[in-house]
């Protein structure tokens, strides 16, 4: 792997980037209503003041226009002011970026964590009791509705047995990290939840798949114990392609945030998200959109380098 | 929503000792978990479909004498009523009607576009795959839940709405999966020999070559049919799903979840017809990647 | 119900009403009032700004920092604040012009009250209060009363005379109200991006001490501030008021119940139950100036704007069944002023719940049941789309009574429920054909905006001359029986035209721990935080 390579890589991300907007764009401005309908039902806004801001937010001009001069000033770091606040987008983006990263951040791991153990046991374990029961649990995982799930904990964790908080990131006046890994515990564990499910299984069938080959075989067949033919060489091997999917979806963790934070009143940019969307906040909007879709972009890239490392076959020019 | 792993494109082998759909069946059969997984579907589309007839109540039907106040299962209503007196075993039925169209319908619309767009894009190859494929690409790195919610959160979706909104946003994966087949596909000799027989290029598409790379097709189409029935109950518990008194499994556990205390009862039942059906539509999914791999 | 996500100035004012209201004792006791403690309260939006002017919903932090000349009371009558008394024209307060078409009022100043950062408060803030809101690069959500107002004297620091262009008795619920800016602070400054929108300075019993989007506000007592209790004991008695935010409903009841919040202003209905069953939890039951309603839109199709058809309506609605699938919390009401005000007309045109009278109006009107049994006239289905604010749990169960009482004489409504701004602006344009939704007001209602020809919250198109001239008979006179007659008869009228159909009056309810005394509840849009500063925390 080579610079060179790193750089053709993160060059190709700007045209894909460039689509992204384009679609963004369309999207949100085929749709009915405009960022100006926030102030439709406000008599204090004059006919006056919203030409006014029209001109200012360059609403008059044709789509092709707004979109150039929108596009061009987002990858300038020009992202406007929120509709919904009158703050920049900056500000309100990066005030809520800290605790969405933190949350899926550490259910990421959470679920890798898990994950992968169980991914390997089932697969050693093949066909045997363990191996149903992990498939099974791993199923229900993927099959429970989200929002349904934290109901339960909430109620479980914060009320019957009063050892979690039930929602927040921090009790007012405290800062410290006991107190903020009391309030991830119920947030981190559900979203996790449908990342193992998915990964275990991944991760078991990519295990299988390498407990077959000739070389494992091969190893065993000298007399190499067990778990060390497992645990050095298989597991090795069968990580490889888990990475990838592993770091693919570490996206969707993120857009998963916008129910979980919801339920938790998590302070991320999911709930940013749904709130700038109940106030037609379009530049927020976008911009989460943006920024959202630059994540799995960035994330692509680095599931291939992290590929690369991990399998020294593997070389890009 | 989480999208299993998709299988890598495997080449099919036509063997001629046995044929490909006798093969299919005996392994499918050998998957336990699997048939259970379809006998709970056949279970729950028949029940959705005899709705009316399993039934005396309406969906919407409300008994103004215990309106106000869910009364727990009973003989006459067996998961019970809801806050405004209706039969929530007909609201789940009825419910059933709803969520596994828009499961099915949505995963439908999304495979037939997929397989459309992948088809020409590994057929054709050349700019139009380029194009095709770009087009993938960007619509691929734009996160989906967001994605859709801010389209039905835009315009607040009917039922048929809803499922062309999930359908149009989940072809990516399939539109991927069928243009490597038909890439290594359209290389074969019997590809070869029906093109010099002069064949049309829709008939060499669509009758020689896609048969031939259905199988991670089926498998995607099932699994994306859990998945939607997830994102409609995410999407109702965000108040953008369909809406009531239209029953789904999703907004009844939506409406539900302010009872949990009072009268779990109403939570369970469409909780569990979520669990169950995704779970074996998972499990169908599993037998038949398992079924479909040659190398089984 | 608080009608909580509801902008400011869907909330209407008007004349002098005389008030029997609220219905709730908290368990009076006879312990001392003790100093200190922190008071944790659950809202369930997101606050977008502290500026009480600019903010999208019904100012509950705002109301706990930011004090205006006067507030309306548990009984939402005025009592003074910042000033000394409620001006009148008894007290000479209000004066008239000798054509008695316009006014001017008078009001003494409180001496001695700081900004909370040791400013002294004066007659100037009185009138930059009133330049501030008025300036048209200010976008604010609600500038009400701003426009009635000609000039502002100040003769000295403690005497402010408003003159107004008009007679205007609704004047005591708008801007002063509302609350007085501080001109040393925000004179020549941005009110649209000033760092007032999130630490506002004001008079009020707390101050901001920390704002964090999407957590919380935590307000702590103001050091200078004014009031004392009768024993000469600086108020306020509580030490800090945390504000969380919390989004989702049923997280809030669950904070309730692990204790994690010791208030909500409002619990769905639905939860009352198992919150009544927590010991140490009082379940506040208030009666807020609010009213449910029906509405159909002018501008849609053609049948809703046939007289027979809205009848039918009106005979085709079970309130009571209403009622009793929200508990039993809101009570059917007969015309749009609540029973609570003393011009509430009991002798209105009134529709009780008869079906068959419905499908007899409508089968004369022509309405004929079609083969799936909606009726149809002239080829058009009598299927309309219904708009409710969508995620508001209670509002959802009644509309679906609503649909179901429809359904059984021959029309069909489909639920287009909306959200946000998307709802805003649904509401206000008219994009329904019925609706269905509350009104909260300030204890002067002014009529004139929703039912007036071209008034702001008349998104239904409704207009009728005579209804127009009986609100501008009530809401340009300072008379009191004059007002109410011309208010007696506009609900006649109202009832006989039928734009609207009045379905109940809400009662709002309050879960709070039984420490804090004190508390009284706010029937008004002011919300129930405009007297924190004698509330105290038991042992």
């Amino acid at each position: 792997m080579t610079l060179n390579y790193l750089l053709k890589r993160m060059l190709g991300t700007i045209p894909l980037l460039l689509g992204v907007s384009l679609v963004l764009f369309g999207v949100l401005h085929l749709a009915p209503g405009t960022p100006m309908d926030v102030y439709a039902d406000n008599p204090s806004v004059s006919q006056e003041a919203l030409d006014q801001m029209k001109v200012a937010l360059g609403l008059d001009q044709p789509l092709p226009v707004q979109y150039t001069k929108w596009v061009t000033a987002f990858f300038t770091g020009e992202w406007g002011y929120s509709i919904r606040t009158a703050r920049p987008v900056v500000t309100e983006i990066s005030e809520r970026l800290w605790p969405t990263i933190v949350l899926g951040g550490s259910s990421f791991f959470l679920a890798l964590l898990v994950a992968v153990p169980l991914g390997v046991l089932s697969a050693v374990r093949r066909y045997s009791a363990t191996d149903y029961g992990i498939t099974f649990m791993s199923f229900l995982g993927i099959s429970m509705p989200v929002f349904w799930l934290a109901l339960m904990l909430q109620l479980l964790f914060a009320v019957q047995w009063r050892i979690l908080p039930s929602a927040g990131m921090q009790t007012i006046g405290e800062n410290s990290l006991v107190d903020l890994l009391r309030h991830l515990a119920l947030p981190a564990l559900i979203l996790a939840f449908a990342n193992v499910a998915g990964w275990s299984r991944y991760m078991r069938s990519s295990m299988v798949e390498v407990l077959s080959q000739d070389y494992v075989r091969t190893a065993k067949a000298k007399g190499l114990p067990h778990n060390k033919v497992v645990y050095r060489h298989a597991l090795r091997n069968a990580l490889i392609p888990v990475i990838t999917v592993v770091a693919l979806d570490f996206a969707g963790i993120l857009s998963g945030a916008v129910i979980t934070e919801t339920i938790f009143a998590w302070p991320g940019i999911g709930r940013l998200f749904i709130e700038s969307m109940n106030g037609r906040d379009y530049p927020v909007l976008l911009a989460l959109m943006m920024l959202g879709s630059f994540a799995l972009v960035i994330t692509n890239v680095l599931a291939d380098l992290a590929y690369a490392a991990a399998d020294p076959r593997i070389r890009y020019d | 929503m989480t999208e299993l792993s998709s299988p890598a494109p495997v080449p099919v082998r036509v063997t001629r000792t046995e044929s490909p759909w006798r093969r299919f069946l005996r392994t499918f059969v050998k998957h336990k978990l699997a048939l259970i997984g379809l006998g709970v579907l056949v279970l729950m589309g028949v029940a959705a479909l005899l709705a009316p007839q399993l039934t005396p109540y309406t969906f919407d039907g409300q008994d103004l004498d215990i309106i106000g106040t869910p009364q727990p299962p009973s003989r006459a209503h067996p998961m019970g009523t809801d806050e405004l007196g209706r039969d929530a075993l007909t609201r789940v039925l009825y419910g059933a009607r709803i969520s596994l169209s828009v499961g099915i319908s949505s995963a439908l619309i999304a495979t037939l576009l997929g397989t459309l767009i992948g088809a020409l894009a590994g057929y054709y190859r050349g700019w139009i795959d380029t194009l095709l494929m770009r087009f993938t690409d960007v619509v691929l790195s734009i996160p989906l839940l967001p994605l859709v919610i801010l389209v039905s959160g835009m315009i607040r979706p009917s039922v048929t709405l809803l499922i062309c909104i999930i359908g149009a946003l989940g072809w990516m994966g399939t539109a991927r999966l069928v243009r490597g087949q038909f890439l290594s596909l359209r290389e074969r000799e019997y590809v070869e020999a029906s093109r010099a027989l002069g064949g049309s290029h829709g008939r060499i598409m669509f009758r020689h070559i896609l048969p031939n790379a259905i199988g991670p097709v089926v498998v995607s189409t099932t699994l994306a049919v859990g998945s939607a029935i997830m994102l409609e109950s995410a999407l109702s518990f965000l108040g953008l799903g369909v809406q009531p008194p239209t029953p789904t499994w999703g907004n009844l556990l939506n409406s539900a979840s302010q009872w949990l205390q009072g009268a779990p009862w109403l939570a369970v039942f469409p909780g569990l017809m979520i669990l169950f059906t995704v779970l074996a539509v998972n499990f169908l999914g599993d037998g038949l990647r398992d079924a479909l791999d040659p190398r089984n | 119900m608080k009608l909580s996500p509801i902008s400011q100035h869907s909330v209407s004012r008007k004349g002098r009403l005389l008030l029997a209201l609220t219905s709730i004792l908290l368990c009076g006791t006879a312990l001392a009032q003790e100093r200190g403690g922190t008071l944790t309260v659950g809202l369930s939006y997101d606050i977008d700004t502290l500026n009480v002017y600019s903010t999208g919903y019904l100012g509950d932090v705002q109301a706990t920092v930011v004090e205006g000349l006067l507030a309306p009371d548990k009984n939402a009558n005025y009592v003074p604040v910042l000033a000394t008394t409620v001006p009148t024209i008894k007290n000479g307060g209000i004066k008239l012009s000798a054509d008695g078409k316009q006014m001017s009022i008078t009001y003494k100043l409180r001496r001695n009250v700081k900004w909370s950062d040791g400013a002294p408060f004066t007659s100037a803030d009185v009138k930059f209060t009133w330049e501030a809101i008025k300036n048209p690069k200010f976008i604010a959500e609600s500038k009400d009363g701003s426009e009635d107002v000609s000039s502002i004297d100040t003769p000295d620091p403690y005497t402010a005379v408003v003159n107004y262009k008009r007679v205007a008795p609704d004047y005591a619920s708008t801007l002063f109200t509302f609350g007085i800016f501080p001109k040393h602070a925000l004179e020549g400054k941005d009110l649209n991006t000033d760092v007032y929108n999130e630490k506002p300075l004001g008079t009020g019993p707390f101050k901001v001490k920390e704002f964090r989007r999407g957590q919380y506000v935590i307000v702590e007592r103001n050091p200078l501030y004014w009031r004392k209790d009768s024993k000469g004991v600086q108020l306020p008695y509580l030490d800090q008021i945390v504000f969380k935010i919390i989004p989702d409903a049923n997280t809030l009841v669950t904070q309730l119940k692990s204790g994690e919040i010791q208030m909500t202003p409002s619990v769905p209905y639905a939860q009352v139950t198992q919150l009544d069953a927590l010991p140490n939890m009082n379940i506040v039951k208030n009666n807020v100036l609010s009213w449910q309603h029906l509405d159909f839109n002018f501008k849609g199709p053609e049948a809703l704007r046939d007289l027979n058809v809205r009848q039918a309506f009106a005979y085709a609605i079970n309130k009571s069944a209403i009622s009793k699938a929200l508990g039993g919390f809101p009570k059917p009401i007969d015309t749009v002023v609540v029973p609570v005000f003393s011009a509430s007309n009991r002798n209105v045109t009134k529709y009780p719940y008869n079906p068959t009278k419905a499908k007899a109006l409508l089968d004369a009107a022509g309405y004929k049941p079609g083969p799936d049994g909606i009726r149809v006239k002239n080829g058009q289905r009598m299927s309309y789309k219904i708009l409710v604010q969508a995620g508001r749990a209670n509002d959802e169960v009644a509309q679906q009574v609503i649909i179901s009482s429809l359904k059984a004489v021959g029309i069909e409504l489909q639920p287009d429920n909306k959200t946000g701004v998307a709802f805003r602006e649904a509401r206000y344009k008219g994009g329904y054909d019925v609706f269905y939704s509350g009104w909260i007001t300030s204890a002067d209602p002014v009529y004139s905006v929703f039912f007036k020809t071209g008034g702001v919250n008349n998104g239904q198109g409704f207009s009728n001359p005579r209804i127009d001239t009986l609100l501008d008979r009530a809401e340009n006179t300072l008379d009191p029986a004059v007002q109410k007659s011309a208010l007696m008869e506009f609900q006649a009228e109202l009832t006989k035209v039928l734009p609207t159909i009045p379905i109940t009056t809400n009662l709002s309810v309050i879960a709070v721990t039984n420490k804090l005394g004190n508390f009284v509840p706010n029937p008004t849009n002011m919300t129930n935080f405009v007297n924190t500063s004698s509330w105290y925390l038991k042992k």
